[in-house]
């Protein structure tokens, strides 16, 4: 490729990815005040005022263009409410109505003034980022393309604006009553924020069309969701991903020879998906590791369990018993670890604790009747529906807890069921350490 | 059958128009759509879910642009096909990110809107960009354009409408109580899930069709404004699915018959006009729920409800 062909390409993705972040500015607020399909809705119904401005004469990216975006916009929100007000139709039904009419409205009124307006109805759909680069204007003797300089525009616009009310923005967001309590005008900031996105719209729509201006301003807030969780964090990470997924989509669209709108959205929903599954905290991967984690945890302590219990009921806990037949292909496994590690030792078909495994076991027994002596007391359960939850408590009752409800119980008492409470492990049998 | 009659009727005043047998045909395609999409469109606006379509219709794009890139063909049965296939796995993906993330239901949404369509338009450029035979006219499917259909096309529609009403009127008692009741009607031992599954595809099955007339951007429109209007006439179930339902018929009718006058128009978004007009008129004159009854009652029964 001539240096001059990838000069105009690197002109079209800085435009993409100066309009992308404006929109995943704005989306962070969108997406945490539950106003996402507001943000959709939005997106369609600027069309209207921008064909409007421009046949007021502005031109597209002017000053009179996003004053009627701007316009365009709280007319969908005032109506929308207007709606509810009059005959009281629901928010979303009414949105629905509502840009659904203006999108439409705009649409036929490019077809009619199709003379005078410097749009089609596949630009609206499609954006026009690849011809952004052969719209130029000079500035300092660099040919710079116009839709980047009102891009940037409209990035400095939205910061400066967010940065400014980040604070009563944030208060309003998550919890409007308190924040209309502590003095702050949540309506002039819910309309403000409105205002933002009108106008972060007008840009997006521009480069990248009305439908996928959505994706824009919602998918990569969603995505900052799903790794971080303190707002200016979120605001951060979906900028970053917003201006990466331009770029990358950018070139993708190149190297595939296809629409770079499209690709950039696509792009966008490989990172959303990449953090649902990836994400450290709450992603499908690390719920599933630790899932699987605690069911092996499980398992191992189930079966020290079962052999101390066996050895119990034949006289001495330490004693070797025949091999109980493990239940699931996890606690097989679990059998076999704890023989490799020496916790549980096996001879002639019978297997007997070793000292770490009977102390690790002990934990176990005694927080399961810990747990069926607290209930029996406090729970007013029968007796014989005690074993069920304990057997799930006892792996995750600490030391602390248990000791808490030793506490509780005469020296030597034994569990509902008559049977002896081990001491706590490494402990010689005695009064509970903790008051 | 007063639907019909009117249908008839109005197909004879336009054969007098000097309009062809095809485009008759057409018309009544698309009229049965519109009437279908009225109906099934009542109920997910009871159902307090009037969006879902819109996620499902955004995401038929991909299946048309699939349908075509799998098959090579390009004739309406099997994009259609493939947007049926595309549109329900939408609705999958929805129904996913609700149960296993954290993102909120309307993000979730937005976000089944934007990516899908996204892959959609990434599909249509790509077919474009490399000139595939056939593969032009596929934008049709954005905006709607009827010009294309044939009279088998046609009359494939409109026998799916007619199947989707007629299912809706199978099981519109069922439907109706998990609208108005859900606790109740789970409580009481209606495969609540099931039936709300159900009307998911239904509403999948109605955007899809309504394709070819509207466009997959404002298919939406069609299962919710004439339902909207409809409601601001009657506090009855019943008469408010005849009355969606034929609104929804004038909507496309309408709109496809105003873009049939110049060519080049877009035939979705004249029929979104012709029903946010039906609509507007609604709002206003509709007699007890109407803005011009309120006022009326406001001013002469004092004391009267106007909550």
């Amino acid at each position: 490729m001539s240096s001059e062909a990838f000069a105009l390409h690197a002109w079209s993705m800085l435009t993409a990815a100066v309009v992308s972040a404006s929109c995943g500015l704005v989306g962070t607020l969108l997406v945490v005040r539950r106003m996402s399909l507001l943000g959709d809705a939005i997106a369609h119904a600027v069309l209207p005022g921008i064909v409007v401005g421009v046949l007021a004469g502005g031109r597209l990216g002017g000053p009179l263009v996003l004053v009627g975006a701007v316009v365009a916009a709280l007319l969908t929100i005032g109506l929308t409410r207007g709606l509810r007000a009059a005959v009281g139709l629901a928010e979303d039904a009414g949105s629905g109505v509502v840009f659904t009419t203006l999108f439409a409205a705009g649409v036929v009124m490019i077809s009619l003034f199709a003379s005078r307006v410097d749009l089609d109805p596949e630009c609206v759909l499609f954006g026009i980022l690849e011809l952004a680069a052969f719209d130029v204007v000079s500035v300092g003797g660099l040919e710079v393309p116009r839709a980047l300089l009102t891009a940037t525009a409209v990035l400095a616009i939205v910061a400066s604006g967010l940065a400014a009310t980040w604070q009563l923005q944030i208060a309003t967001a998550f919890d409007q009553e308190a924040a209309a309590a502590a003095g702050i005008p949540v309506a002039a900031v819910t309309t403000g924020l409105l205002a933002l996105t009108a106008v972060a719209t007008v840009a997006g729509f521009e480069a990248v069309g009305a439908v996928l201006v959505v994706a824009m301003l919602v998918v990569p807030a969603a995505t900052a969701e799903l790794l971080v969780h303190r707002m200016h964090q979120v605001a951060l990470v979906a900028v970053t991903v917003a201006v990466v997924a331009a770029g990358l989509g950018w070139l993708a669209a190149w190297r595939w020879n296809t629409s770079a709108a499209g690709m950039i959205t696509v792009v966008l929903g490989g990172f959303y998906a990449a953090a649902v599954v990836l994400a450290p905290a709450d992603g499908l991967l690390a719920r599933l590791v630790r899932k699987l984690a605690l069911d092996w945890r499980v398992a191992r302590e189930d079966w020290l369990a079962r052999i101390w219990r066996a050895g119990e009921l034949a006289g001495a806990a330490g004693e070797s018993v025949p091999r109980p037949r493990p239940r699931t292909g996890l606690e097989r496994a679990a059998a076999v670890w704890l023989r490799l590690t020496g916790r549980v030792n096996r001879s002639a078909g019978k297997v007997r604790l070793s000292k770490d495994g009977a102390r690790e076991a002990e934990t176990v027994v005694r927080s399961h009747r810990l747990w069926e002596t607290w209930l029996g007391r406090h729970a007013d359960l029968p007796a014989d529906h005690l074993h069920p939850p304990a057997e799930w408590v006892e792996h995750h009752l600490g030391q602390a807890m248990r000791e808490r409800i030793e506490a509780e119980l005469a020296e030597g008492e034994a569990d509902p069921h008559g049977r002896e409470i081990p001491p706590e492990a490494g402990r010689p049998d005695g009064p509970p350490s903790v008051v | 059958m007063t639907l019909a009659t009117f249908g008839q009727s109005a197909l004879i005043a336009m054969a007098g128009l000097g309009l062809t047998h095809n485009t008759l045909v057409v018309l009544g395609g698309v009229a049965a759509v519109g009437c279908g999409a009225g109906v099934v469109g009542s109920l997910t606006l009871l159902r307090k879910r009037p969006l879902v379509g819109d996620a499902a219709a955004h995401a038929t794009l991909v299946g048309v642009a699939g349908a075509f890139l799998a098959t090579g063909r390009r004739d309406l049965p099997t994009l259609l096909a493939g947007a049926a296939v595309s549109a329900v796995a939408g609705l999958l993906v929805l129904v996913l990110l609700r149960r296993f993330t954290r993102t909120r239901e309307d993000a979730a949404t937005a976000i089944v809107i934007g990516v899908s369509f996204g892959l959609g338009l990434a599909l249509l450029g790509g077919i474009t960009a490399r000139g595939m035979p056939g593969g032009g006219g596929l934008e049709r499917f954005l905006l709607g354009q009827t010009a294309a259909l044939t009279a088998r096309d046609a009359a494939l529609l409109a026998a799916i409408s007619l199947l989707a009403i007629v299912v809706v009127m199978a099981v519109l008692k069922e439907l109706l109580l998990v609208a108005f009741d859900p606790a109740f009607a789970a409580a009481t031992g209606w495969p609540v899930g099931l039936l709300d599954a159900g009307l998911m595809v239904l509403i999948a099955v109605m955007v899809v069709i309504g394709l070819p007339a509207a466009g997959a951007v404002l298919v939406t429109a069609l299962v919710v404004i004439p339902p909207v209007a409809a409601r601001q006439w009657t506090e009855r179930v019943g008469v408010m699915l005849v009355l969606a339902g034929l609104f929804g018929l004038v909507a496309a009718v309408g709109g496809v018959a105003v873009s049939s006058l110049r060519s080049g128009l877009a035939t979705g978004p004249l029929v979104v006009l012709v029903a946010a007009a039906i609509c507007l008129a609604s709002v206003v004159i509709a007699p007890r729920r109407g803005l011009l009854a309120r006022r009326l009652r406001s001013r002469f029964d004092v004391g009267g409800d106007r909550s």
